[in-house]
């Protein structure tokens, strides 16, 4: 308070002596006009004058003698003047010019007058202003001085409301679905509406981490491909994406991984790419062991499989389903459902959709297909909850064989025309995503299971042909299960 | 130290007036230049509008020069010009005036502050 009180007082000091001299301008202002004025009405008085003189040929008048004496005298050649035009030049001439010569410089001089009057008006507002400052800096009067703070970090939570993004957490399972989920979360928002909630340091991290989880996985693809192991680090906590993810990571867990991993990295847009990649390497591998991390139940993507047939795809609830899947999972490297999270908009799920054929993303024409059928399996019309979630992630993971299995039949077909052959995919795909998660086994667990696929086959078409009449899918699911069941057959095989 | 100081300071001082000096000068010289050339513009603009039947005389001194109109407009257009080219010139004049001011003046303000240190350390040991 003390230096605030100082700080008035300096103020107050400046804006008095501020006030001051614009008093002086002011004033200056005015003694001048008053001079103009002055001229201007000598001229005035000339003029009319002029007017008259020429009117008599001579006049009598008392001319002044001296300082202190006039004479009696005439005023003869009342028509001839001498003017002074300024700068030492004269010249002589009638009334009539005179008068001309005279309105001349009255032109002039009404310029000036007209120039200073507006310098005055502008000094006497900058007075008024000083006084008001005076008297807002002494605290007086009524001013009030408002003052409103911004919080930068509002707007960006206001305007993304937490979207929850999985992001590639390259590190082990447990550990890692922890850290994910938050870090999903901030890499959601981040994604999502550019406002990190943790700021923007966050984000920055975030996506250095997410870029080198990328790497890390294109690696640990590689290895997993060779070796199959089963090693997952980060299942995708990170994004919905790993909904897609897992179909196509079905065919290895250890590709998931890596997939996966990249796929959060880059959550936002490349992860349909990763997705492909992901999805090739997938299906090179055995079982593995997908986790899907959805977050969010698709309360509001209701793939139903025949309940409801909206599609509200809430990321967010996807991404928390996946981390939570996740961390049931453990190790488990869900797809990456770097497509899935993403999704914000109705083509965003299109987006997501997307058969991975030679290597290459290619749209789907319809969603209903591939997409997990784990999803279609688990999510069912109900999806949503958490709670659900859980539940079916567990149904999803006795399933997830099947679907496996199944997808593989599926993938058969549905790889090369995947829109056509296999419906069912999309709209379980989000309440798998939300609620599922498809854990693939290991080579030798996925065997016993293709076995059990069968009887498991019979329920997952009906979901199917739900799924499909939803048709929303999210094209990333269905890219993966074909690598998935791809891999299962090629593991049968 | 603080001595020498302080005399140099007081000759950058000085200096410094003598600039502000000048500052003044060409300014109200430019100044002068100014209303002279409004003034002789009215001449210009009032000598067109008279014919040439009347006769235009220049007070040189006591006496009134008869004059002959045009060559009295002639004289006037050139004092203008000059009158123009004369300001121009105080107005260069006058900016490097300033300019040297103004390096005058950081000189002063660093001297200054040489010079206060100068007088703290003479405190200090004192």
């Amino acid at each position: 308070m003390a230096a605030s009180g100082q700080l008035n007082i300096d103020d107050l000091a400046g804006v008095v002596r501020l006030r001051e001299e614009h008093k002086k301008v002011v004033k200056d202002c005015e003694s001048r006009i008053s001079t103009w004025k002055k001229l201007s009405d000598d001229y005035e008085a000339l003029n009319e004058r002029l007017e008259t003189l020429p009117d008599q040929l001579s006049y009598d008048v008392m001319v002044p003698f001296g300082p202190l004496a006039f004479m009696p005298g005439k005023l003869v050649h009342t028509n001839e003047l001498t003017v002074l035009l300024g700068d030492n030049w004269f010249a002589k001439c009638s009334a009539k010019q005179a008068q001309k010569i005279i309105g001349h410089r009255m032109e002039h001089v009404k310029g000036e007058l007209d120039a200073l009057s507006k310098t005055l008006k502008n000094f006497e507002a900058r007075v008024g202003f000083a006084k008001d400052l005076e008297s807002i800096s002494a605290n007086q009067g009524d001013y009030v001085d408002i003052r409103e703070d911004m919080k930068c970090s509002d707007t960006p939570t206001t305007k993304v409301r937490q979207r929850i993004a999985h992001k590639p957490n390259s590190k082990p399972k447990l550990d890692a679905i922890l850290d994910v989920k938050e870090e999903d979360e901030e890499i959601d928002e981040d994604d999502t509406a550019e406002g990190s909630r943790k700021g923007i340091l966050s984000e920055e991290e975030l996506w250095a981490r997410l870029d080198e989880l990328e790497k890390l996985e294109k690696l640990e693809e590689e290895q997993d491909r060779l070796s199959d192991n089963p090693d997952i680090n980060g299942e995708d906590t990170s994004s919905s994406s790993s909904e897609e993810e897992k179909e196509g990571e079905a065919v290895n867990g250890v590709s998931l991984k890596p997939s996966w991993s990249s796929v959060p990295n880059s959550i936002a847009l490349p992860v349909i790419d990763r997705k492909e990649e992901e999805d090739e390497e997938k299906e090179g591998d055995c079982l593995p062991t997908i986790f899907f991390s959805h977050t969010v139940e698709p309360k509001k993507v209701r793939i139903n499989t025949g309940k409801n047939t909206t599609l509200k795809f809430s990321e967010r609830k996807e991404q928390k389903e996946h981390i939570k899947r996740k961390k049931k999972n453990g190790h488990t490297n869900g797809h990456s459902h770097h497509e899935l999270h993403k999704i914000t908009t109705p083509a965003d799920i299109y987006r997501s959709f997307v058969d991975v054929r030679n290597g290459e993303p290619v749209p789907r024409k319809s969603i209903l297909k591939s997409r997990s059928r784990e999803n279609s399996v688990c999510s069912d019309t109900s999806e949503s909850s958490t709670a659900d979630f859980e539940e079916r992630r567990v149904m999803g993971r006795s399933f997830s064989h099947d679907e496996a299995t199944y997808s593989d039949t599926s993938d058969g077909i549905t790889e090369e025309d995947s829109p056509t052959t296999i419906p069912l995919h999309p709209p379980s795909r989000f309440e798998a995503f939300s609620g599922t998660v498809i854990e693939k086994d290991p080579m030798p667990s996925a065997v016993p299971h293709l076995t059990i696929a069968p009887p498991a086959l019979p329920t997952i078409p009906e979901r199917k042909q739900e799924e499909v009449a939803t048709d929303v899918a999210l094209p990333q699911q269905i890219p993966k299960k074909v690598s998935k069941f791809k891999a299962a057959r090629l593991q049968q095989k | 130290m603080a001595e020498l100081i302080q005399k140099k300071l007081k000759f950058e001082v000085e200096k410094y007036t003598q600039m502000q000096k000048d500052v003044s000068k060409s300014m109200s010289a430019r100044q002068k230049l100014e209303t002279q050339l409004t003034e002789n513009n009215i001449v210009k603009e009032e000598l067109d509008l008279l014919d040439s039947t009347n006769t235009v005389y220049k007070l040189i001194g006591p006496v009134l020069v008869k004059q002959d109109p045009d060559e009295a407009k002639a004289t006037v257009s050139k004092r203008l010009d000059y009158i123009n080219g004369e300001i121009q010139r105080y107005e260069m004049l006058l900016k490097d005036l300033e300019k040297k001011s103004d390096q005058q003046r950081e000189l002063l303000a660093s001297l200054q502050q040489e010079f206060q240190k100068a007088q703290g350390l003479a405190v200090g040991k004192a």
